[in-house]
């Protein structure tokens, strides 16, 4: 949170279960935050399971991506 | 008497955003501190039972919100700073990782330490097999054993958890256990778990990795092969952070109710001694405590200028960031595009936990492809618990103009 207030466009990876409590921690920085959230938990995942919270995460981050590049 | 703030609360779990809460509505300029983020234990959490009333169950994400909701609503400053010092005064000092400021009274709410069994190597093993978060690391260990060591409401509660993933789970109590008949009931009925009384963990086994545990009983030593270990015991409170401020064997501040010997401090939840370790409790503590403050305050200054310091303060929220300090007025709440680098320097900051970092250089490396960089930068912080290091942000906000973060799981 602190990059994105120093002007770096800065996509946190968040599992569903911590979405709330980064949603919390950025409304107490008074940062809205570009979120991508995944399946929790990543820690423990098979090869397999990682790959599927990859391509998932990814499908989100690069319309992201591109629109923050494209918005400057 | 002049200070930078009223009401000081160090930590900013659910006792001393309560804390906060309270004696900012009652028009008092408030700033909690944390040195990470808002919401304590909580954080370590994923529900809370017996929460709001016996018998329930609160996701403990939603109730941080709600706390962290309700102090910024109140006019609570949240400052992520680390406090490493309190001196009584009056006017209170607190000593911080950036700099010394004043306040009439401080609510010491810190909360205990990370459970630890004070063996040797134990520190080299914390993220290697030994954890403190059933929710977090958990899924670590799914079809693996592990062991709980504890006695009280919270070790039940990982240990009933843990249940739902690991093929084993030894719960290891060094003396009787302290948990209620429910909790009691649900670890009978769960076929995985085994609670063995009088058992202590006197060596850590493993090079690197976890691998089991000596397990002193009345019946003698065992050998407890796990690889994972879980231990509630050994926590720690704030004793020391405040000068001449008394604290018991565990380090937990000694007072009457929420008073303690200094006449400016107060302590709240589970960072005083003799409190009751339940979410319920920590409310109550921080609600008292937050109305304690308020009484120091009037008592030192008189009605009179109690009702002036109410003129004085006036809600709204800023944010002192632990590292850069107080931003400008006009930058606070901007999320502005443009660092100095290009779109071709973009880098990945994995937080450590585990599979975070695969996450991240699979993402990355998917926009990498999408984008034909040339490469991605790295950086990562040592685990999850530790604030960004300051030079790591400055190196990312310079070099980059984009940078992907795995933040939690």
């Amino acid at each position: 949170m602190e990059l994105e207030k120093r002007g770096v466009v800065a996509p946190l990876l968040v599992t569903s279960t911590f979405l709330p409590l980064v949603e919390a921690q950025a409304k107490a920085r008074r940062v809205t935050p570009r979120v991508i959230v995944v399946p929790h938990p990543v820690g423990g995942l098979n090869e397999q399971e990682l790959v599927e919270r990859i391509e998932a995460a990814a499908g989100a981050l690069l319309p992201l991506a591109d629109a923050a590049r494209e918005g400057q | 008497m002049s200070t930078d703030w009223d009401v000081a609360v160090v930590g900013a779990g659910v006792a001393g955003l309560t804390a906060a809460r309270e004696a900012a509505e009652a028009g008092l300029r408030v700033v909690a501190y944390d040195r990470m983020a808002p919401g304590g234990q909580l954080v370590n959490l994923t529900s809370v039972h017996d929460h709001p009333r016996p018998g329930e169950v609160a996701e403990s994400a939603g109730l941080v919100s709600r706390l962290v909701a309700e102090a910024e609503a109140a006019g609570v400053v949240m400052a992520f700073d680390e406090v490493t010092r309190v001196r009584p005064g009056p006017p209170a000092r607190l000593e911080t990782s950036e700099g010394a400021v004043t306040a009439g009274a401080v609510v010491v709410a810190t909360g205990l330490g990370a459970g630890r069994l004070g063996l040797p190597g134990e520190e080299q093993l914390v993220g290697r097999g030994i954890s403190t978060c059933a929710g977090c690391d958990g899924p670590l260990f799914r079809g693996r054993p592990v062991a709980v060591v504890g006695d009280d409401e919270w070790t039940a509660e990982e240990a009933l958890e843990l249940a739902e993933v690991a093929s084993a789970v030894t719960v290891l109590v060094p003396g009787e256990p302290r948990w209620n008949d429910d909790r009691a009931r649900r670890l009978a009925a769960a076929e995985r778990v085994e609670v063995l009384t009088g058992a202590s963990v006197t060596a850590l086994r493993g090079e690197g990795l976890l691998a089991g545990v000596v397990v002193a009983t009345p019946g003698g030593e065992r050998e407890l092969a796990v690889d994972g270990l879980f231990p509630y015991v050994g926590r720690r409170g704030p004793g020391g952070l405040v000068e001449e401020v008394p604290a018991d064997d565990a380090g937990r501040l000694r007072a009457d109710g929420e008073r303690t010997a200094a006449g400016t401090v107060l302590v709240a939840g589970d960072a005083r001694s003799g409190a009751v370790q339940s979410v319920t409790a920590a409310v109550d503590d921080g609600a008292a405590a937050g109305e304690a403050a308020v009484a120091v305050l009037r008592t030192a200054a008189g009605e009179a200028s109690a009702a002036g310091l109410r003129t004085a303060a006036g809600p709204g929220l800023r944010i002192v960031d632990p590292t850069y300090g107080v931003p400008a007025d006009e930058a606070e709440g901007a999320v502005a595009v443009g660092g100095g680098a290009d779109w071709t320097e973009v880098a990945l900051f994995s937080n450590s936990k585990p599979n975070a970092t695969e996450l991240l250089r699979g993402v990355g490396g998917r926009l990498q492809e999408h984008w034909a960089l040339p490469e991605l930068g790295f950086a990562s912080k040592p685990n999850a618990s530790a604030a960004a290091d300051k030079d790591v942000i400055d190196w990312l906000s310079q070099r980059y103009k984009m940078v992907l973060v795995a933040v939690g799981d």
